[in-house]
């Protein structure tokens, strides 16, 4: 033992490490060092490795555990604490957090932002700093000590900026950070799906975040490859460029690091599920308050998830009349439930603080998840043993057991529960003893529980705040000051007398109330650093003991969950599943030859059986009775921008290629169901206009109530959105004064050339792999060549494997792409918009491209001038395959109508206007084998409307998808009376109000998660050209 | 039938229709539908400008030119009570765009001072049926009060021509409270706390209050002989608009933007016309009680709220009118997610008075609500909306209901002279349709 130079290292340390402005500081705060030997006697031991053990002795020594058990013998060196009436548990683990990290200097103003070069692509690395670990310079935190006064021994600190943030490390939480705090350097690589956004820089959208994630992971296995190759046989070779960034990430895929990744809501798992599927590599999930629904796809894939405690709830100073979706009440209802499935479905999963500013915020969050039926020893594993082995450090953390880290909590109860009182925590076998104020405490004069409203004379006037004060009978206080710029937890609150005494923080400060209470009156100060100011205060209300109990009765009261989720299902799912079914006494719209009158339609097993006049109907068929109404095929949407989060444009670049809608997938857009009351089955989800060659497309059928995989199309053929004229080269959008570089192109001609340059590359690409597969060449070794998504997609498209649809508007840019597309041999599938098609129909039934166009909006902007509502009508008789599109949520809810116009403008027939929203956009994305028809063997996509199909006064009473009835009129009525008596129930206890009365500010979906929020981008659906 | 044009530069106000039109014009024969009664078969008589006679069998002058409109049917032309035409072009190009003055409070502009009467929009929107309408200026971001909106006839060489009413109505912009809104600069939307936007709403609510009790006094002060007063354009305006001498259409959306605008029109005893009103349904009850029509926004919108019924919008027309409230169709009172805003939408409103009719309003009313009931709005009931003698002879001939896709209009009539169907896209048409076919050969665009 030689404790004399133990101090002398701990002083040379820092010396070393530290300025010397420092050094002072250093010197004087240090504390002592005892003798690193305890002995905790008489202790409950509540291990997370069995059952508790009651009257038992646990020795500490030099940081770790020496003994746990019965009948230990103490040293004679150790320090003896008694730990009659108390019990030790491991010292809890805050799984993610930013603690001790140097805060990275705000560039404050977008000014500093718009002068740093813009991103142009994936090989300029946006936002990732994978080589960043916070160990490199741990910094005091003033948090540590109230999270260790609360039990806290541990925590994940984890870079938080950027996509590839850096590492995650495990520290012990001391007061100053050293060597020995850090337990572990990296223990998972942090991923956030948040970019720069917007137009300025890669990535502007969530589907370019994940398009980038995947090719930062094939540049790293690449780069791996070819390192390898090249350091067992270097000669002949060209010589592999080094990659800072690319570094670290091969080294956590070689030694099968995990990697965290974002996600909340069911949708956003479901997101996470398919990527880890993809990249391969081991993934922990961290938000996961939405895994209530999920917990079995989680578990199938093996990812554990890191709990987010800081639940979801209604925002602060809310627009009192805006109106919270039933989806958005459900999810604040039924988050703190999901520790209690997870830990029923066995799904490994760990609390983190998520940005809560007080551990007692942090504690009333478990117990949330207790009072939702986690048991308390699930919950201590939460934020012990379970972090501990997800993260890889269950050899030394998470339990009490013989040779472990000695991280140990003494306390009289679990942690969280209410009363519970933290005597000692004990860090890395050092002792942190929770002293009692030292201010004199006397028995409280009077029971200050109640809500008080405060006024603060401030600098700028009073201001009013709201306390809501409960004080327990030892005088211990707690509640919350409620303000315009927030909600504040009262700690360390103590009535000692008639003086009232508490703390607040708000971020990084500190408020010292000092309150003399007299009746229901107070008066006394607020300290905040050096400023002071006066408060008074009067009672508004006395909360009672009794009131108190029936808050938490009426708590227990709240809507059952089978109902809330029965509720659910009925808002979002299918309206009934169907059998067998026949729609009799139908007039029929095959779509494949004449209409039939009182006909037929049989549907069974999701596909149509038979159709015509005189057709038997099987024994045991539920019978509709279209009672003379029509029966269509299912509306088919060839341009539709509905149901894709983050964003509809990666408009960053002029080349996109490698970003897929089918990526971002918003299942629960309630544009669908509207478009289901529209009847429309099937829809063509396009990237927007805003480049020349933009991202994927994904074909969905509108299965509302199925998951993203579950609503995509399976068997349309990949295609891509290309865009040529105003919206590509920014026409109508001043980018420089929005603070957005220039980009390349600005003319027509420009967008031509991008187009031709990058199916240029594409060839040098297609190339590169031939050459690499023929070998040396002249004595040179070809490199393996680099897998790039942008290239793939393009290469697909040369090879008539994906297909082109094309927004254009004016005849002569048109033209330029056909020609563009038979000098390189492929074929454009679709021209989207096409406004201008009828002066050139003759040479796009040639080239064979269908045309996809409005009815009849024009004039919104110059190259829209031409527009006539005759387009679809002319194009048809040239011989194009024409369809009519919505790109719009509203439009795509009465396409039948928009097709009549054709009947109007141009006199088609009704019947052919019909095919331009049925068989050809069918045809047009090459899933007519499947659907755009009543055909037998064809899938059971119907419509049934009250009238002529064609006529505005027509409404759909009834739409099928795969023989599944998922848009009913006649009991919609019913499904939005159960959401509106749900939203009333749930808004019950907080404001009495009917949802009648009712107003808002178009909130929307269930907001995503912070780290997956985005902007909408531009040319979305709100410029309506797309 | 021949169409006749006549240039006239006579004045154009007298007895408020756009023109001496010399023409003496007979429609025989059709189904009639004057709006006011029941649909029968017979003749509608128009003179100089005005329907003159209407009946089974009521004879015609000897002069008159006939249109034979044997087995088809003659409606009252129909009104967009809320229009851009004349004042924009093309959306995106700002240089034709004369819709939106800078300012917070304009009450001294007029649409008519701008309207384009060449304007390419109005030809293509009267070939729809469409035959007058309001044109009404919009403020901008922070504005409030946006102008005085002008009737015009959509035929005439001039604007006077034009112009039923060229001041018809007030249009303000309720300064209402608005936590959300999409920024152009970033593409996304913006929230503001609530404080702060109620704050804001207040303060611009406050400054409208103090204009009016500005007009006040200016009408007081001025109506004194020798007053010291000067002489002000905005508050001169204001003042014509005081106990509802003038109607003043509130631009609201939601329940308690549109209670603080009833609340605020009470307070000056206006002549409030509430326009947009997405949540007119929720307070249906207190604009038939205080008895406030509304110009709708298009039928063909998105439901307001997430959880709000997929068809609110398309029953919103029939809820109102069965609640008593008056109600009439327009192109740009709003729009909700759909057609781009903009005149350009306007030769569709009777698809938007259609649209209702699957939601529970009758036909006629629908009909009723693109003719007579805007006209009543308005206070132009003796001059438009049905087809009655005495009024101006706004009239269509028709292969059916002009609220139906289907329907082709076969004549127009506009203040009694029979207008050319043809427009911009008629003549493109044409001129496209009649291009040769190419033979395919060769690579595309090998030749021109």
């Amino acid at each position: 033992m030689q404790p004399s130079y133990r101090s002398l290292f701990r002083l040379v340390v820092p010396l070393l490490l530290l300025s010397s402005l420092l050094w002072a500081a250093v010197l004087f705060a240090e504390p002592p060092t005892p003798p690193p030997y305890y002995a905790i006697q008489n202790v409950r031991v509540v291990s997370g490795a069995g059952a508790p053990v009651e009257g038992a002795t646990v020795l500490i020594a030099d940081g770790l555990i020496e003994a746990v058990g019965k009948n230990i013998k103490i040293p004679g060196d150790a320090r003896v604490i008694d730990g009659q009436g108390l019990s030790l548990y491991p010292g809890l683990i805050d799984a993610m957090t930013t603690l001790a990290q140097k805060q990275a200097a705000e560039s404050s103003a977008s000014g500093e932002r718009s002068r740093a070069p813009a991103v142009m692509g994936p090989e300029d690395r946006p936002a990732t700093t994978p080589w960043v670990n916070p160990t490199e310079q741990l910094v005091e935190d003033a948090k540590i000590e109230k999270w260790r006064k609360a039990g806290f021994a541990a925590a994940v600190t984890a870079p938080e900026k950027g996509i590839f943030s850096g590492q995650a490390a495990l520290i012990d939480l001391v007061d100053k950070p050293d060597r020995q705090a850090v337990v572990s350097t990296t223990v998972a690589q942090r991923v956030n799906f948040t970019g720069e956004g917007e137009l300025r820089s890669f990535p502007g959208s969530l589907m370019g975040v994940f398009a980038y994630i995947k090719q930062v992971f094939l540049d790293a296995d690449n780069y791996s490859r070819v390192k390898a190759t090249y350091t067992k046989d270097p000669r002949g070779r060209v010589r592999p460029e080094y990659d800072r960034t690319l570094e670290p990430i091969e080294t956590a895929v070689l030694d099968k690091t995990p990697w965290l990744l974002p996600a909340n809501l069911g949708r956003e798992i479901d997101r996470v599920v398919t990527m880890q599927r993809e990249l391969g590599v081991p993934v922990i999930l961290y938000g996961g308050q939405g895994a209530y629904d999920r917990a079995e796809a989680l578990r199938t894939a093996k990812i554990p998830v890191l709990v987010n405690l800081n639940w979801p709830k209604e925002e602060k100073n809310r627009d009192p009349d805006a109106e919270t979706p039933l989806r958005t009440l459900a999810h604040r209802r039924m988050a703190p439930t999901t520790p209690a499935v997870l830990a029923a479905e066995k799904v490994p999963f760990a609390f983190y603080s998520g940005g809560l500013a007080t551990t007692a915020e942090v504690f009333e969050s478990v117990r949330a998840a207790v009072d939702n039926g986690l048991s308390n020893e699930a919950a201590l594993a939460a934020l012990t043993s379970n972090p501990a082995s997800i993260l890889g450090v269950a050899n030394r953390l998470g339990t009490i057991e013989k040779g472990k880290i000695a991280n140990l909590v003494l306390a009289s109860d679990w942690p969280w529960a209410e009363g519970a009182e933290v005597r000692a925590t004990f860090v890395n076998g050092r002792m942190y003893q929770e002293r009692k104020s030292d201010e004199p405490t006397e028995a409280p004069k009077s029971d200050v529980s109640g809500t008080w409203t405060l006024s603060m004379q401030t600098t700028r006037g009073a201001r009013e705040l709201k306390a809501d004060i409960t004080m327990a009978k030892d005088g211990k206080v707690t509640g919350k000051v409620t303000g315009e710029r927030g909600e504040y937890t009262v700690e360390d609150g103590r009535m000692s007398g008639d003086q009232l005494r508490f703390k607040t923080t708000r971020e990084t400060t500190t408020s010292s109330w000092t309150l003399n209470v007299d009746g229901e009156k107070l008066a006394g100060t607020m300290s905040s650093g050096s400023t002071t100011m006066d408060i008074t205060g009067t009672r508004t209300s006395k909360a009672d003991a009794s009131t108190a109990a029936g808050d938490k009765n009426k708590k227990k009261d709240d809507v059952p969950l089978t109902e809330l989720r029965a509720a659910l299902a009925q808002y979002q799912g299918p309206a009934k599943k169907m059998g067998t079914f026949a729609i009799t006494n139908a007039q029929i719209w095959t779509m494949a030859g004449p209409t039939i009158e009182k006909g037929t339609v049989i549907v069974s097993n999701g596909k149509i059986r038979a159709v015509g006049s005189d057709i038997k109907i099987p024994s045991g068929a539920e019978v509709i009775d279209a009672k003379g109404g029509a029966v269509i095929p299912g509306i088919i949407d060839c341009h539709s921008h509905i149901a894709v989060e983050g964003g509809v444009n990666e408009g960053t670049l002029a080349v996109t290629s490698m970003v897929r809608i089918g990526d971002v997938i918003n299942p629960d857009d309630v544009a669908i169901y509207r478009a289901l009351a529209g009847g429309v089955t099937s829809a063509n989800l396009l990237h927007g206009s805003a480049n020349p060659i933009g991202g994927q497309n994904q074909v969905i059928k509108l299965r509302w109530g199925a998951d993203a995989e579950r609503l995509k199309f399976v068997d349309a053929p990949p295609g891509i959105k290309f865009a040529l004229g105003e919206n590509p080269k920014r026409s109508n959008f001043n980018a420089s004064a929005n603070g957005v570089p220039a980009r390349y192109p600005a003319t027509r001609m420009g967008v031509m050339d991008v187009i031709r340059e990058a199916f240029t590359a594409a060839r040098d690409y297609q190339r590169s792999w031939a050459d690499y597969k023929k070998g040396a060449r002249n004595g040179i070794k070809p490199t393996l060549p680099r897998r790039d998504l942008e290239m793939e997609a393009l290469v697909e498209i040369l090879e008539g494997q994906r297909l082109v649809h094309s927004h254009c508007y004016r005849a002569d840019e048109i033209v330029q792409l056909l020609e563009l597309a038979d000098e390189f041999g492929f074929k454009v599938q679709t021209l989207q918009h096409v406004l201008e098609g009828y002066k050139i129909a003759d040479e796009i039934a040639e080239h064979g491209a269908g045309a996809s166009t409005f009815s009849d909006w024009w004039g919104y902007k110059v190259e829209a001038f031409e527009a006539i509502p005759h387009n679809a009508a002319l194009m048809t008789e040239r011989g194009v395959i024409v369809s009519i599109n919505s790109d719009s949520g509203e439009e795509m809810r009465h396409l039948n109508q928009e097709a009549a116009k054709a009947v109007k403008w141009g006199g088609m027939t009704e019947m052919d206007a019909l095919k331009l929203v049925t068989i050809n956009p069918a045809k047009q994305l090459r899933i007519d084998k499947r659907v755009g028809s009543i055909e037998v063997g064809k899938d059971a996509d119907l419509v049934l409307y009250n009238g002529n199909p064609l006529a505005i006064s027509s409404v759909v009473l009834k739409t099928w998808i795969d023989g599944d009835l998922y848009f009913d009129q006649e009991t919609d009525h019913v499904r939005q009376g159960a959401v509106i008596a749900m939203k009333e129930r749930m808004a019950g206890k907080g404001k009495e109000k009917k949802a009648d009365d009712k107003v808002g500010s178009g909130s929307s979906l269930s907001a995503p998660s912070p780290e997956v929020r985005w902007a909408d981008s531009p040319y979305s659906c709100s410029e309506g050209d797309e | 039938m021949k169409t006749i044009r006549f240039a006239t530069f006579a004045a154009a106000f007298l007895m408020a229709s756009s023109a001496l039109a010399a023409e003496t014009l007979v429609i025989d024969g059709a189904t009639v539908h004057p709006v006011t009664k029941n649909p029968f078969v017979g003749r509608v008589v128009i003179a100089n400008g005005i329907i003159t006679a209407v009946g089974a069998d009521v004879s015609i002058p000897p002069d008159a030119q006939r249109i034979d409109a044997r087995g088809f049917h003659v409606y009252p032309g129909m009104f967009d009570a809320f229009s851009s035409l004349g004042l924009v072009e093309v959306d995106a190009v700002s240089a034709t765009s004369d819709h939106t003055e800078m300012g917070m409070y304009n009450p001294h502009l007029t649409a008519a001072s701008a309207i384009h009467p060449s304007s390419e929009v109005i030809p293509v929107t009267r070939a729809n049926g469409i035959t007058h309408a309001i044109v009404a200026p919009r403020a901008g971001r922070d504005g409030v009060i946006s102008g005085q909106a002008t009737l015009i006839n959509l035929d005439g060489w001039t604007v006077d021509e034009m112009a039923v009413v060229p001041s018809v109505a007030l249009v303000i912009d309720w300064p209402g409270i608005v936590t959300r809104r999409y920024d152009p600069v970033t593409f996304s939307f913006k929230d503001t706390p609530y404080n702060d936007a109620k704050e804001a709403a207040e303060k611009e609510q406050n400054e409208l209050r103090e204009w009016f009790d500005a007009a006040r006094h200016y009408r007081q002060a001025e109506a004194v002989k020798d007053t010291r007063a000067h002489r002000d354009q905005k508050l001169a305006a204001l003042s014509l608009c005081l106990e509802g001498k003038k109607p003043v259409i509130i631009v609201a959306e939601t329940k308690r933007d549109i209670e603080a605008a009833v609340a605020f029109a009470e307070d000056y005893k206006l002549n409030m016309i509430l326009a947009g009103a997405a949540d007119a349904w929720r307070v249906k009850d207190l604009l038939a009680k205080k008895n406030i029509p509304v110009i709708l926004r298009r039928t063909q919108s998105l439901p307001r709220e997430d959880d709000d019924s997929y068809d609110q919008p398309y029953a919103t027309p029939a809820q109102l009118q069965a609640a008593g409230v008056r109600i009439a169709f327009a192109s740009s009172a709003g729009s909700g997610g759909g057609a781009p805003s903009g005149p350009h939408g306007s030769r569709t409103v009777p698809y938007e008075a259609e649209q209702a009719t699957g939601f529970g309003l009758s036909e006629d009313d629908a009909l009723r609500a693109v003719t007579l009931w805007p006209a009543e709005i308005f206070g132009v009931a003796d001059k438009l909306g049905s087809i009655e003698a005495g009024k101006i002879a706004n009239v269509i001939v028709t292969d059916g209901s002009p609220l139906a896709i289907e329907s082709q209009i076969r004549h127009i009539i506009i203040a009694g002279r029979e207008v050319e169907l043809g427009n911009k896209h008629a003549s493109l048409y044409e001129k496209y349709r009649a291009r040769p076919h190419r033979e395919p050969s060769g690579a595309v665009g090998a030749r021109r």
